[in-house]
């Protein structure tokens, strides 16, 4: 039987899809990893990026922290934060947020950037003050861009997610790790294209929340964004 | 420096007496992993530039769609996964290391010379056939350096991105500064692990100037984001 | 940035990878000599310092040697000696056995039998074991001594009572393993109320004895850092594990008399005690792999 033959019987195996080390129960942990890691992301970098374009300040700095913040390896930064914290959740969700941050920051500060000066100062000829035009007006016009951003960050988390299992985590990457220990190839390649259909997934979801975010007007004004700070690979 | 009892030694988070006795072997590493970028990087162009030349000349082909398709989905496959795959048809060396590394950096190049390709005036194009510039001519001397920006750009993130991943080809046997890092994993030991991580980022981060540098003295007019 | 600053800068960055780049050291000064040899080792830190001293060795008798360290578990070193991307490591016999034998329960205490029987097999994928060390490391049970204070636990018979309660550690492969789960499960009846992938014998492992994640785990008999950890071995008094002496693992094509006299001098010298003290100055000293084993065998003026 060949290889793709055995992975098959692998994943249609009812074995395989209950208990502990199960699909449902993997795919679950690497899901439930990145919502963390991309949450508590996106409350650090959003901020940052929206107030730093918003003023249009420290743009340099805004660059900066995202240059410095993709050349983090992140293999290095689980096994540091794993000798600090121990088994557990917290090494990897360290990582990945690390990970998430800076597509985030930049797609945000550039999105803010890129508000049509003309709309800024219209809002303040209409009386808006600083906090309200921010959210009622720049930020509805930076959504697009913002959700590439968040979209960028999700799909390489989901991804990278896969790391944990190198500290004895969870999620699909067990089945890559596990299946590599024990020359299971079935298993091994079962699971990479678990992740791989998983990160489709993720970015085909989020690509459709995009269209449901974007406000009417604009989804009518402009075709769907293609921009993005480019996508990251690092595991 | 913040230090951990770690049984009946204190392992400090960087062991300067460690480091100063260990310079050779930490080079080593760092030339290894340099290597191995390099080539991912060289491999990725090599094979990117043809083919996004190619994708948008012959469109009856469907190249485009087909080839960011196909390593689209390569891109989405864990770097571990393919190494492991990869193991017992091309063995345990550099080849087994760079055929995902340059396959990841194909996608990210390729999507950047489409796009540079694509943002090339049409008005520039009339320009230059009406000039007498015959096609390839023109791709050489006209478009590709018009789309040099966009090329450059992917470079940056190829590189910074290759860095990272050159760490994990450690767990299968192979060389870097990943090595470095696997070792401070297995030996509960900070300093090698610490010393790794951060030349990685020291590596990108210079990395990232230097190709923005070159992109200074390539195209003079454009301003590297 | 104006563009001599850029310039600058380029030319800095330049110079500074290309002093890193040339800095670094390529291995393996020898002339022609004999051949090259690859030497693997499994993915802890004793298995590191035995590829050492027998790569070591064979540097000093003109070979040219590649080293794979830490390369990964049994099924990943033992395919690729098979496939000839690495000529030998150093295996432990009775795990060897039961790995090529898939488990058919052929090993005993004693070496020179079990290796003799690991012979017949790896003689079919045309590679050959050589002489058995005196030295031994094997798979070791740990509880912490809270755990064996608790339950007044010595050998592994007092689990069987209790197994249903703890928690048990191990790494990716040991539910398939001979001397792993299945061993103790139908050698000493073992149940555990759960058992956790960690690593085999590593960092992981150590750290949930430390956070209470398990009570039971996998070590390995010759570690040196158990005590300080707060760790018991329970005693294998039914006799589980087999003789895993140090055996050196070679392809028939590499396997000279000339590598074979070097190999097995090295083995034949090796004591239990020796791995309990490389390991030591390895795990706990956190000296270099190679400089433990280089002084192994200066000790033992194998240089000479």
């Amino acid at each position: 039987m060949s290889l793709p033959q055995e992975t098959w019987r692998w994943v249609t195996d009812p074995a395989h899809w209950q208990g502990i080390d199960g699909i449902p129960t993997r795919l679950g942990e690497q899901v439930h990893l990145s919502l963390e890691s991309v949450a508590i992301g996106a409350l650090i970098a959003l901020p940052v990026g929206i107030v730093l374009g918003h003023y249009g300040r420290f743009g340099n700095l805004a660059i900066n922290i995202s240059n410095v913040g993709r050349a983090v390896p992140s293999f290095g930064i689980l096994v540091i934060a794993f000798q600090v914290f121990g088994l557990g959740d917290v090494p990897i969700v360290i990582a990945l947020t690390a990970l998430a941050v800076p597509p985030m920051v930049t797609n945000s500060y550039v999105a803010l950037r890129e508000v049509d000066p003309d709309v800024k100062d219209a809002a303040r000829g209409m009386g808006y003050r600083e906090l309200p035009q921010l959210l009622r007006v720049e930020l509805p016009l930076a959504v697009p861009l913002i959700m590439a951003g968040i979209r960028t960050s999700a799909v390489q988390v989901v991804a990278t997610a896969t790391l944990a299992a190198l500290i004895a985590g969870g999620g699909l990457g067990r089945y890559i790790v596990d299946g590599l220990a024990r020359s299971d190839n079935p298993r091994l390649l079962a699971g990479a294209l678990l992740v791989a259909a998983l990160a489709l997934a993720t970015e085909l979801l989020l690509a459709g929340l995009q269209q449901v975010l974007i406000p009417r007007g604009i989804r009518l004004l402009r075709a769907p964004s293609g921009q993005r700070a480019a996508t990251l690979k690092v595991a | 420096m913040g230090s951990r009892v770690f049984l009946d030694v204190v392992d400090p988070w960087i062991n300067w007496d460690w480091l100063s006795t260990h310079i050779p072997y930490v080079l080593a590493a760092v030339q290894e992993h340099l290597v191995l970028t390099a080539i991912a990087l060289a491999g990725g162009l090599v094979i990117a530039l043809p083919l996004g030349i190619a994708a948008r000349r012959w469109t009856n082909l469907h190249l485009r769609p087909a080839v960011l398709t196909v390593f689209g989905a390569f891109y989405t496959i864990p770097s571990i996964a393919l190494f492991a795959l990869l193991i017992p048809y091309t063995g345990l060396g550099t080849l087994t290391a760079e055929i995902p590394l340059i396959g990841y950096n194909v996608l990210i190049l390729v999507r950047n010379v489409l796009v540079g390709l694509d943002a090339v005036p049409p008005d520039v194009i009339d320009a230059a056939d009406g000039m007498g510039y015959r096609p390839w001519a023109r791709l050489i001397q006209v478009e590709l350096p018009l789309a040099l920006p966009a090329i450059f750009a992917g470079l940056r993130v190829a590189t910074v991105s290759t860095i990272g991943i050159v760490t994990i080809t450690a767990v299968i046997g192979l060389g870097g500064l990943g090595q470095l890092i696997l070792r401070g994993l297995i030996e509960s030991f900070h300093t090698p692990l610490v010393v790794a991580t951060a030349l990685c980022i020291l590596l990108a981060f210079f990395a990232d100037l230097l190709v923005a540098g070159a992109q200074r003295v390539a195209v003079p007019w454009s301003r590297p984001a | 940035m104006n563009a001599k600053l850029a310039l600058r800068l380029v030319a800095a960055s330049a110079v500074a990878l290309v002093i890193a780049a040339c800095g670094g050291s390529s291995s393996g000064g020898g002339t022609a000599g004999k051949g090259t040899l690859t030497v693997a080792g499994f993915n802890f830190p004793e298995s590191s310092i035995l590829a050492q001293i027998y790569g070591q060795a064979l540097v000093h008798d003109g070979y040219t040697i590649n080293y794979k360290l830490n390369l990964g578990t049994r099924k990943v070193v033992a395919p690729a000696l098979q496939s000839g991307q690495i000529d030998l490591y150093p295996g432990y016999a009775a795990s060897e056995l039961e790995y090529y034998n898939k488990s058919a329960g052929e090993a005993t205490p004693d070496p020179v039998a079990t290796t003799a029987k690991l012979n017949t097999y790896l003689a079919s994928i045309n590679a050959v074991a050589l002489t058995p060390s005196p030295a031994v490391d094997g798979n070791a049970y740990a509880v912490t001594q809270a755990t064996a204070t608790k339950y007044n636990l010595k050998t592994l018979s007092d689990l069987t009572p209790i197994a249903g309660q703890l928690v048990f550690g191990a790494g990716p492969e040991c539910p398939t393993y001979k001397f792993c789960l299945p061993g103790l499960m139908s050698v000493y009846g073992l149940h555990f109320k759960q058992t956790l992938t960690l690593d085999t014998d590593g960092p992981a492992t150590r750290a949930a004895f430390k956070n209470g994640s398990i009570q039971v785990g996998l070590v390995f008999s010759s570690d040196s850092d158990l005590k300080s950890l707060g760790l018991v071995v329970l005693e294998d008094d039914k006799h589980m594990i087999a003789a895993d002496n140090v055996v050196a693992v070679v392809r028939t094509a590499v396997a000279t008399a000339g590598v074979k006299t070097v190999l097995n001098k090295i083995d034949t010298g090796l004591t239990t005690n020796d791995l309990f003290t490389m390991n030591g100055q390895v795990e706990l000293l956190h000296q270099d792999p190679d400089a433990v084993a280089a002084a192994f065998l200066q000790k033992h003026n194998y240089f000479s």
